[in-house]
């Protein structure tokens, strides 16, 4: 008995704490399925909502505005006076959704359809592949690279003023085809490059050039190229030099070799002198299309004329970005335009304008601008032809608002 | 033709000097973070976008966007994304 106490006495406690580890060992699996349940849950939720690698974005951007304006036009000494306003004036008036597709960092699908007041259309759809670095091969319909107007600073909500300036986007098509661009490094500085081969322009019954044209009209294919080099490590300057040959005329007719050459010089130059923000850009563009005839759609006749245009713009624009409070969101900018085109032609002139601005900025892609235009035209159109149309003024203020979507 | 040959004569000299530069391995933008080559490039064409504005994704559909319209170097384009994705 004695020895069955003694047993008991050593068993007992022995029970007590296996019992105790059985109860904690219960316990412990009650607490970890529940972990376990609410780590799997979580990882369920972290694979529904897995990134994967392809992305899909929309952006774009919408302007509207209002613009009123006096036109003057004088002709063998009579002068008439027009006065009109509207809400969606030419080039006012735009909604433009762009599609990103990106797959990984290879590619990159864009996108935009455009609504304005020219109804719709597409404004660039195309697809680039980042084939190596600095090497990015682009294929569909683009913007080409001449000048930098057209590709970079169009956009209403990034240019500072409410209208383009003339001709100078104009010369730049959107075409077909493919295209070659990138950027390198260069020692402290940087270049970029950006070549493209399109279908190519198509010559116009008086003697001007249209693009985009789904179905070339010859078998000659347009070359544009653009180098541009940013001298500075900071990258604050930027200056380009562009070309686009192509021959121009249709196929089979006495035209098709008529060729068509642009040249392009562009520069941007932004820096930051605090708390100013400074912002000079300017392009200038010159085109020269072979001398051909053309017949004078009155009576049947042939005329010709040496079709040479040049179209440049010097904007400057100031914003105190580095100041407090309100004063740094507005933005001051001043632009001066000159658009010539072929003398004796049909539908030469000189034309200038001066354009003023005053924006305010409601976040970095929201604008409000308050723009101001003084057009002046000459016409150099050929008088023995009866184009001749006389000078032309007009001032225009535009109430412009462009939102980055 | 004068006014050509006067631009051209002067971005000739651009791209001489830029080749004499070309033997120096570039150390500036390695050197440079993510956070100033993003102040410095990105406002040359419009205002520099907050990195608040979009999200991880959006930002590397945005940085090869942006390569293709500002023929950024690809070290750039990772940079300034790998900063605006923070
Ligand atoms: C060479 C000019 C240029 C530079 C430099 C530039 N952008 Fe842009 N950016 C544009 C243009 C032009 C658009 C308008 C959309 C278009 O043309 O497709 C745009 C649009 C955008 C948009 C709107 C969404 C989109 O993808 O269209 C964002 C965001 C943006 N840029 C961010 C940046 C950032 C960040 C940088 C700095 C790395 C930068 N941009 C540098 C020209 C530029």
């Amino acid at each position: 008995m004695i020895q069955g106490n003694k047993l008991l006495k050593i068993l007992l406690p022995i029970g007590l704490l296996l019992m105790q580890s059985f109860i904690a060992t219960a316990q412990q699996t009650v607490v970890d399925s529940s972990v376990l349940d609410r780590l799997n849950e979580l990882e369920k939720k972290v694979a529904s909502t897995k990134p994967g690698e392809d992305h899909v974005m929309i952006v774009g951007l919408a302007t509207m505005g209002f613009a009123t304006y006096k036109t003057t036009n004088t002709l063998n000494g009579t002068s008439t006076v027009t006065k009109g306003n509207s809400f969606p004036d030419a080039d006012h008036f735009e909604l433009s959704p762009m599609f990103l597709w990106r797959h990984g960092n290879k590619f990159l699908v864009e996108f935009e359809p455009s609504f304005s007041n020219n109804g719709l259309s597409v404004n660039w759809a195309n697809v680039s592949w980042f084939a190596a670095p600095g090497l990015i091969i682009r294929a569909g319909y683009f913007v080409l690279p001449l000048g930098t107007y057209a590709k970079r600073e169009a956009a209403g909500w990034i240019n500072k003023l409410a209208t383009d300036p003339m001709g100078v986007a104009d010369m730049t098509p959107t075409d077909y085809g493919v295209e070659v661009s990138g950027g390198q490094p260069l020692g402290n500085m940087k270049f970029n490059y950006d070549f493209a081969l399109t279908n190519g322009n198509q010559l116009q019954a008086d003697g001007t050039i249209t693009s985009g044209n789904i179905v070339d009209n010859n078998n000659n294919k347009t070359f544009t190229g653009r180098l541009g080099l940013l001298p500075f490590s900071n990258s604050s300057l930027e200056v380009g030099v562009s070309g686009m040959f192509g021959k121009v005329g249709d196929q089979g007719s006495e035209q098709l070799n008529t060729m068509a050459k642009v040249y392009a010089f562009d520069l941007n130059f932004v820096k930051l002198y605090k708390p100013i923000l400074v912002n000079i850009k300017a392009q200038y563009n010159i085109q020269d299309i072979d001398k051909v005839y053309y017949t004078n759609p009155s009576d049947s006749s042939l005329y010709t004329f040496n079709n040479h245009t040049t179209a440049y713009f010097v904007q400057g624009s100031i914003r105190p970005t580095g100041a407090e409070g309100f004063i740094k969101n507005i933005e001051l900018a001043g632009r001066y335009t000159s658009f010539n085109t072929p003398t004796n032609s049909s539908f030469g002139s000189d034309q200038h304008t001066i354009t003023v601005g005053l924006n305010y900025w409601f976040s970095w892609r929201t604008v409000f601008k308050v723009t101001y235009e003084s057009y002046k035209g000459n016409s150099t159109a050929s008088k023995l032809l009866g184009f001749y149309s006389g000078t032309t003024t007009t001032n225009t203020l535009f109430i412009h608002f462009a939102i980055q979507l | 033709m004068k006014k050509i040959f006067v631009i051209v004569i002067v971005l000739t000299g651009f791209v001489f000097i830029a080749l004499m530069n070309s033997c120096k391995v570039s150390q500036k933008v390695s050197m440079k973070t993510g956070a100033q080559l993003w102040a410095e490039n990105c406002q040359r064409c419009h205002n520099t976008p907050s990195p608040s504005s979009f999200s991880p994704q959006q930002w590397e559909t945005v940085g090869l966007h942006m390569q293709t319209r500002a023929l950024l170097t690809d070290e750039e384009r990772n940079k300034i994304v790998e900063f605006l994705k923070q």
